[in-house]
């Protein structure tokens, strides 16, 4: 209070002598730092008013004031200095470095803190560890370098989603995907597909990493509750890079390479293991017909299907497995960029270009993009910037979600292998059949994806003095999606509907508006607050359009224009909106030795009825910056020590839209007229999910802070949970969505960087993480009886006392070695076995898909400019169900007659006393069953990336007019460990738990450069 | 400081000025939806949720293909190749209690079906005739959905219980988790249904097949009371179809054409199916047809000894195709190009074999009825009325429409569980709990009140 009362009374004394002599004259002089060197940009500003300037290049000034008057100088990083005007017309300033300010500096949601001052738990990771992994959206990057953060993607083909999940599953039916903000405003994410059946593709895939700064991901509430509603699931904080005072630089990066899939997927079999298993079959089917297996194996080779053919051909082998993968995939990335700045402005301004293949014949994204960010101060105290960033992206996308015949990948293995790839003259064969050629259909049909987004944000901040500040924001997020596809009319699918072509366009459009109002002030210098206050508003408007057609005339025609008969056309629109206010303390005690951080937030949303659409969300967060104490002075060893505990409630509104209301849809016809059906059972009840978490953690950094690193416990229990319960069927209604069930998450964090040498010409550092996560659901809705609604598939169920959707299916007990025969255990968990499936009772397998344990490990070395850099990621404790093993993995007649199996089908049972992992073969089909035999452990260990460099010396640059230069070589994903040698796929699976025909994730070596000049 | 203080409360205000947000300003838009307790205002939207409740019944998991190739591939007409994976579970009576079939589709029909029912005509707009002539629409589909259930899920062919299914007559109605009732009670259900149904319409609203029709009532009675043998109600609701001269036998010339086209002199109720609305390949001809290029699942066959049912010259063999190596149905439901055959649901002569059979239990003269059937088919006349020579035409005569699985088990016949190579499994002798479908364990996840049938 002291001093601002000291304050008050300076201003008034300026007042008096304002009125007493008011005579202005010019005042100037030269701002230098401790090395007496110039500090350009540096703010003068006379106290009180809006009257200031900046220093120019050379630190120099000039301002007109009146004697009395105080010149208060400011430069980010400098401490303050205060200089009254007398009688002289030159005031050289020498400002103070400001030790406090050497605590970094962290962007933890609507303010940026001091690392001291932060109760939360987050995480920030580096524009260079971005860098590290080459694929088209960022978020792929935070895999291992974020503890508790784990990514999973849903394909490896360019462009797709990824799901991230933040310290576990908080929410069965809503939706748990974290929050992500670009500078400060939450923008849309996830998939923009309008197609079920293609490649997904990403909204972050169109941001272009180099544009990225850094990002931060909060995890805890006292950080992520200030996000309310939305920040249930985590935040992911990016932030873009911005200018710099001084002459413009220039920086170009490249990145070129080629990938394949990161593991082998499974070896298809070869034809003449085939006749061999189908000659089996045969005779295993039919003993009393076949006076030997050889004869069977001779009938097949004389009449069944295409085998007669085939050897006729001379028994050739298809490849199919070669024939439609895209060995050497491209990977080819370009930057270009321009930051600087002048007295009152800043930008930063670039291009970028990206193009990645898919490891798969016809699929491939591709990028354009731009982005400016410019900074202006209309005066010292009122500042403007705006941040825009447009992209373009295109996507080959191809039919991967499920076993599409038409897809490559599905062909690989669904193809029948008697079938040749290419005619005698090289040109790809026309097969008939349910199951196309993919060299044609790749080549005449197409599926594609466009999209065009563009964010601007932009900002006014005004710093009104004594403390206050005030600003406002508005962000345009506008994305433009088209699908279009095309299935020619001269072969495959589209021939009995003479070709057919459909297109799509979205039009989604999200606007923010954010306004704050800032109070900084001190009691005295021990006791320092910080109050925000902000209105924030968000609007989601979706417009959708499009139309199918079939029937044309020629080839080379893919408009609806062309088409013949036209078989649909549809709009619709939706939307949705969000209001907030937010509260925001930081009080700061004693230089930081204590802090306090304390938030609320009232938010509304649209998803819920008007009684219900509020929801009050808060946090409280405390740090004690241990090593500030006096009795740690002499702790010589101990550089940085600080407890931190937070508590907070958040929330989750992540459901479909207009859920609480029961509703008619017209989305039905009938008879070529318009109708409506019930589509919504409703619930004007329904409200908020609500999360409670506590986060309690200890920083530390020791021996000069060569050794940092953290450790911490969260809790985080879910309640109110937004679930879709099981209705009876007979309502009408498969779920009704209710505020019912509760699940826990709670786990460890451990976070450990050893800068072991740190010399001018050496440095090596070794860094991990490491995260646990228990998932437990704690209740369930109850029907009248009292009994709980548990929700079971074939291979899930989900039930108090187990993690989410662990899986639960009859155990398997192997193959019996006399007979040859599948066996199951009937209680499912040992003793007596059974042949018949149905007999053998579902139970829980332990686990689910979701890792329990992830660990992130990162070394980096370097020596006279060379350096090393590699990161692994390990993810444990979870399982994979394989999906598709009806059709391609048992010993039925479909691998061997109709589709084609994997090799590991030849560890069969054949005759009595066999041992076998796969049962007798038969030649009829199967439905399906599923059980433990195809559930496997994904634990898995992956060599992320490794980048080997050198950076060109300095001295050597000046002389080609260049400031730096860095050539390298990157790998990612070069290696991996995979725990379960019955899983054939890639372990690093969609959360989905079943393996899919997707694109596998893909390892790549690049080479780069990075130019500043 | 004061001006600061001023110039801070100035902002703030201004804020609450220009930007506070209200509940109001968070309302969503209902842009492709409407309130349901707000819009039934007139009979127009009576009529428009009767179309949605057709529209539900030719659904896949429904009419479109669930419920009569389901019936098919375990009756001993047709089996599954397993051509695509589809159908071998029903084929091979392998299923268990997580398939779910028409439990939810029936269950969707009904609960729309029951908006129209309960609607209160009086607090409506427009003509009340029309409004009673649609309840009565809703009320017979209603029956015959409680029907469809009754028979895939009731216990009369299972050897013991006596459970059939929840009846559900109101929309969210008191009792969101209904026990099941009696097969007696379920049937008296139906009857009374399909009772008050007749009477509630008036034919002069028929003006097309695709809609049931006040005749149609009459005739699903006369299944009803034809699987359950109450002979006496089975002769008098299909004497009543009979009797109104609305329908007639399609002629021997016609009749492999008239599953080409819709609205035939023959059909009684057809589900409509056009280029743009239809089941497509997860509808009926996708199932049982494989096209020239290939396209088709294709998955169920006919079974060998279908050829011998029918003499040379009956006009049906021609919707046989023998061409390949199984034995196909091409002719019922033919286009498996743009799916666009109706899917008739009730037949004329189905009601005139149910009129034979009704005859001959009741002692009547069953022989005139059946012989309208091979007369107008190129076969022989029979020269006796038998219940054998009844089911043999109801086999021929139905053949691929879902019918023969119930003929089977109503007179307790062995049935045979097919491989997908036409091998036969397993026989399974009547009675047998694999005759009722299991309670689906979604059902039984989420209604303790449920009891699954024995044996799931």
């Amino acid at each position: 209070m002291k001093k601002s009362l000291q304050g008050l009374l300076t201003l008034l004394l300026a007042l008096v002598v304002q009125i007493g002599f008011a005579q202005e004259k010019t005042v100037s002089g030269t701002v230098l730092d401790e090395d007496g060197l110039p500090l350009p940009g540096v703010n003068v500003i006379e106290q009180g008013t809006s009257n200031g300037t900046q220093t120019d290049f050379d630190g120099n000034y000039s301002i007109s004031v009146a004697p009395g008057d105080v010149l208060v100088f400011s430069y980010v990083g400098f401490q303050q200095q205060e200089i009254t005007v007398t009688d002289s017309d030159v005031y050289n300033v020498s400002l103070l470095v400001d030790a406090a300010s050497l605590d970094e500096v962290v962007v933890t949601g609507y303010v940026t803190q001091k690392k001291s001052d932060i109760t939360g738990s987050l995480v920030e990771v580096g524009e260079e560890q971005l860098q590290e992994y080459a694929a088209a959206s960022v978020d792929q990057a935070l895999q291992g370098n974020v503890a508790g953060l784990a990514v999973s993607s849903s394909s490896g083909t360019p462009g797709s989603v990824a799901n991230i999940r933040i310290r576990g599953i908080s929410s069965i039916t809503a939706g748990n995907e974290p929050l992500y903000v670009i500078d400060g405003v939450p923008i849309s994410n996830g998939n923009v597909n309008a197609s079920d059946a293609t490649s997904s593709i990403s909204a972050l895939a169109a941001i272009d990493q180099s544009t990225i700064e850094s990002i931060t991901v909060l995890k805890d509430a006292s950080a992520t509750a200030q996000y309310g509603a939305r920040g249930a699931n985590g935040v992911i904080l990016i932030t873009t890079k911005g200018g710099k005072y001084g002459t413009t630089r220039f920086n170009f990066s490249s990145q070129v390479g080629f990938q394949n899939d990161a593991i082998d997927q499974p070896t298809p079999l070869t034809n003449a293991q085939r006749l061999e298993l189908a000659g089996e079959a045969y005779w295993n089917d039919n003993r009393d017909f076949f006076a030997s297996e050889a004869e069977a194996v001779d009938y097949v080779l004389n009449n069944v299907g295409l085998f007669p053919q085939w050897d006729a051909d001379g028994r050739p082998e298809s490849n199919w497995q070669q024939v439609l993968s895209n060995p050497d995939a491209l990977f080819q990335q370009y930057s270009l960029s321009a930051s600087g700045g002048g007295e009152d402005n800043r930008f930063f301004a670039s291009i970028g270009y990206l193009e990645q293949e898919a490891t798969v014949i016809g699929s491939a994204f591709e990028r354009i993009s731009g982005s400016l960010n410019f900074s202006k101060d209309f005066n010292p105290s009122l500042k403007f910037s705006s941040n825009n960033t447009a992209s373009y992206s295109f996507q080959d996308a191809f039919l991967e979600r499920s076993a599409y015949f038409d897809s490559p990948r599905t062909a690989t293995y669904f193809m029948n292998p008697l079938r040749m790839p290419y005619n005698d003259d090289g040109t790809p064969a026309e097969i008939g059949g349910s199951l196309p050629n993919p060299l044609i259909s790749t080549r005449d049909n197409f599926n594609e994806n466009r999209f065009t987004r563009i964010i601007s944000g932009n900002s006014l901040d005004w710093e009104i003095g004594g403390g206050f500040s005030a600003g406002a924001k508005f962000n345009v997020d506008f994305q433009l999606y088209n699908y279009r596809t095309y299935t020619n009319r001269n072969y495959g699918y589209g021939v009995p509907t003479s070709g057919d072509a459909s297109q799509y366009d979205r039009t989604n459009a999200f606007y923010v508006f954010q306004n704050y109002l800032n109070y900084d002030f001190e009691i005295n210098p021990d006791h320092i607050f910080d109050i925000k206050l902000v209105q924030e508003y968000q609007s989601s408007r979706s417009y959708f359009l499009g139309g199918a057609g079939e029937n044309f005339a020629d080839d080379g025609l893919f408009y609806l224009s062309s088409a013949g008969t036209p078989t649909q056309a549809t709009s619709s629109f939706n939307d949705w909106y969000m209001g907030a206010y937010l509260g925001l303390l930081q009080y700061s005690a004693f230089d930081s030795r204590y802090v306090l951080n304390l938030s609320y937030r009232k938010e509304g949303n649209s998803r819920f009825a008007a009684d219900n659409r509020w929801g009050d969300f808060y946090s409280v967060g405390a740090a004690w910056n241990i090593h500030k104490e006096n009795f740690m002075a002499n702790a010589g060893a101990v550089d940085y020590l600080k407890l931190r505990g937070s508590y907070g409630v958040t929330g989750n509104a992540d459901i479909g839209l207009n859920n609480y209301q029961s509703l008619f849809t017209y989305g039905v016809d009938y008879n070529g007229e318009g109708a409506q059906a019930v589509s919504t059972f409703g619930n004007n009840d329904l409200s908020w999910e609500i999360n409670k978490t506590f986060d309690i953690g200890l920083e530390f950094g020791l021996f000069q802070n060569a050794l940092t690193g953290n450790f911490a416990y969260f809790n985080r229990k879910s309640e109110d949970l937004l679930l879709d319960v099981p209705l009876s069927q007979t309502t009408g209604f498969a779920t009704q969505t209710q505020n019912i069930g509760e699940l826990t998450n709670s786990g460890f964090e451990f976070q450990l960087t050893a800068n072991i040498i740190n010399t001018e010409d050496v440095g090596l550092s070794i860094g991990g993480n490491l995260a646990t996560v228990e998932n437990e659901v704690t209740k369930l809705p109850l029907d009248p009886n009292g009994n709980e609604r548990t929700v079971t598939t074939t291979i899930t169920r989900i039930e108090t006392g187990h993690p989410v959707r662990e899986y639960y299916m009859p155990t398997w007990a192997g193959v019996n070695p006399e007979t040859g025969l599948n066996e199951w255990y009937i209680d499912g968990e040992g003793g007596e076995t059974t042949t018949n499936f149905n007999e053998a009772e579902a139970v829980f397998q332990g686990g689910n898909s979701v890792p329990t344990i992830t660990a992130g490990m990162n070394l980096n070395f370097n020596f006279k400019g060379f350096f090393i850099n590699a990161q692994g990621y390990y993810a444990g404790g979870h399982k994979i169900y394989e999906g598709w093993h009806l059709y391609l993995h048992q010993t039925n007649g479909y691998p061997i007659l109709a589709y084609n199996g994997y090799q590991s089908l030849l560890d069969r049972w054949q005759e009595p006393g066999d041992n076998a992992r796969h049962s007798r073969f038969t030649t009829a089909g199967e439905p399906w069953q599923r059980h433990s035999k195809y559930l496997y452990d994904a634990d898995f260990l992956r060599l992320r990336t490794v980048t080997v460099g050198y950076d060109l010396p300095s001295s050597a640059m000046e002389q080609i007019g260049m400031t730096s230069a860095r050539i390298y070589v990157r790998g990612n994903n070069l290696a991996t460990w995979v725990k379960d040698d019955n899983l054939l796929y890639d372990p690093e699976q969609d959360l989905g738990g079943e393996t899919g025909l997707e694109t596998p994730p893909t390892k790549a070596v690049l080479v780069g450069v990075n130019l500043t000049f | 400081m004061k001006k600061f203080i001023y110039k801070g409360l100035m902002v703030a205000l201004a804020f609450g000025a220009v930007s506070s947000c209200t509940t109001e300003d968070l309302e969503p838009t209902l842009a492709q939806s409407k309130s349901v307790e707000q819009s039934v205002n007139n009979v127009g939207n009576l009529f428009s949720i009767l179309k949605g409740v057709h529209s539900l019944m030719s659904e896949s998991g429904y009419y479109g293909q669930d419920v009569i190739i389901t019936n098919e591939v375990r009756s001993d007409n047709t089996f599954s190749i397993g051509n695509s994976g589809r159908y071998t579970t029903e084929s091979q009576y392998l299923y268990n209690n997580n398939t779910d079939l028409i439990w939810n589709n029936a269950y969707e029909v009904i609960a729309n079906a029951n908006i129209i029912i309960n609607a209160d005509l009086e607090s409506l707009e427009g003509d009340t005739d029309y409004g009673a002539h649609i309840q009565g629409q809703a009320m017979a589909i209603r029956a015959l959905a409680h029907f469809d259930l009754l028979r895939e899920y009731g216990q009369q062919h299972t050897g013991s219980g006596n459970l059939g299914v929840p009846i559900v007559t109101e929309y969210k109605g008191d009792n969101l988790f209904p026990a099941r009732n009696t097969i007696e009670e379920v049937k008296a259900a139906i009857y009374s249904d399909l009772e008050m149904a007749f009477s509630m319409m008036d034919s002069q609203f028929d003006d097309t097949k695709v809609y049931i029709p006040k005749y149609g009532a009459k005739a699903i009675e006369s299944r009803v009371a034809v699987y359950f043998g109450d002979w006496s109600r089975a002769l008098s609701a299909a004497e009543e179809v009979i009797n109104s001269g609305m329908y007639s036998v399609i002629s021997a010339d016609s009749y492999v054409d008239s599953w080409q086209g819709d609205g035939g002199v023959n059909v009684i109720f057809e589900l409509a199916a056009s280029q743009v609305d239809n089941a497509g390949i997860n509808g009926l001809a996708y199932m049982y047809q494989i096209n020239a290029d290939g396209s088709g699942y294709g998955d169920v066959v006919a079974r060998p000894e279908v050829l011998d049912i029918y003499e040379d010259g009956d006009v049906r063999l021609g919707i046989l195709d023998t061409s390949g190596d199984w034995i196909r149905n091409t002719g019922k439901y033919p286009d498996n190009v743009n799916f666009t055959n109706n899917i008739p649901l009730i037949r004329y002569e189905e009601v005139v074999l149910n009129y034979a059979e009704a005859l001959l239990e009741t002692g009547g003269d069953a022989l005139t009825q059946l012989n309208k059937l091979p007369a107008n088919r190129g076969a022989s006349l029979y020269t006796e009325a038998t219940k054998d020579n009844i089911l043999l035409e109801r086999r021929r005569e139905l053949i691929f429409e879902g019918f023969r699985f119930d003929d089977q088990l109503r007179t307790g016949m062995t049935m045979e569980a097919v491989g997908t190579t036409g091998n036969v499994v397993e026989t399974i002798d009547y009675p047998s709990y694999l005759f009722a479908w299991p309670i689906p364990i979604s059902e039984m996840n989420a209604n303790s009140n449920m009891v699954q049938n024995d044996g799931y």
